[in-house]
């Protein structure tokens, strides 16, 4: 419940938020910042699977591709991330996921 | 030769494999892309470096990688070459020529339409919507 509360709330903030909205959005921002897509904050068209730098921070220690709900990576970048890895995998550029 | 298209190769040799013989791999690449009407645009030898696993009892790897003009045929023949040499771990070709246009249209689409004027109006209710029922979805994962 107090998830989809805080969804909804972070959606009516970004369009300016209505008069009694406010104890909600003081809970939200208590809670979790806004995520912001990192590939459309930095203007980047094309994820290179030869990047390791760029691609190392969705593949955490274990291997896993991180989960949108957690980076916060728009969903058409999330696909074009999700190709780029597992490219890059198949090179040992980056790791498949171990343990 | 009906159709040029521009593909990315990128072959990891073994780290036991001499300097002659990853120089002796590239003419050959080299001499196939001409011999069935290809063009190589660009080559980066990316040397030795660390792999992420181990593959066999290697824990390197030399890289190259080649970009190439030309059509699937050339392709076939060079994967078939790379498959037969013993001194090759792992090698993968990848098209690009239309990933890149689609990522230039989008760069071009940005400079028209500016960073901002579009967006709060495309972010309306569909997108809001879409983040309601993953909302949703986290939940259940996380609770």
């Amino acid at each position: 419940m107090a998830d989809e509360h805080r969804r909804s709330g972070g959606g009516r903030g970004a369009r300016g938020a209505r008069g009694g909205e406010k104890a909600q959005g003081a809970r939200r921002s208590l809670f979790r910042r806004r995520k912001v897509c990192k590939f459309c904050a930095d203007k980047i068209d094309y994820i290179d699977y030869k990047d390791a730098r760029m691609l190392l921070p969705f593949v955490p220690d274990r291997g896993k591709i991180v989960p949108r709900r957690i980076s916060g990576v728009c969903a058409a970048h999330q696909r074009k991330l999700q190709t780029a890895i597992k490219r890059a995998r198949q090179l040992a550029i980056i790791p498949y996921v171990t343990e | 030769m009906a159709f040029t298209r521009q593909y990315e190769l990128v072959y990891v040799l073994s780290p036991d494999a001499s300097e002659q013989e990853v120089t002796d791999l590239h003419a050959q690449v080299e001499a196939t892309i001409a011999r069935m009407g290809g063009e190589l645009a660009r080559t980066e030898a990316w040397g030795r470096r660390k792999l992420a696993y181990e593959i066999g009892r290697h824990k390197e790897g030399v890289y190259v990688l080649e970009v190439i003009n030309g059509s699937g045929e050339l392709i076939k023949e060079l994967e078939r070459r790379l498959r037969v040499n013993e001194q090759v771990l792992r090698h993968l070709t990848v098209r690009v020529d239309e990933e890149l246009r689609a990522a230039e249209r989008l760069r071009a689409r940005r400079k028209v339409s500016g960073p901002r004027p579009e967006r709060p109006a495309s972010e309306g209710p569909v997108p809001a919507a879409a983040d309601e029922q993953e909302g949703e979805q986290g939940k259940g994962a996380e609770g």
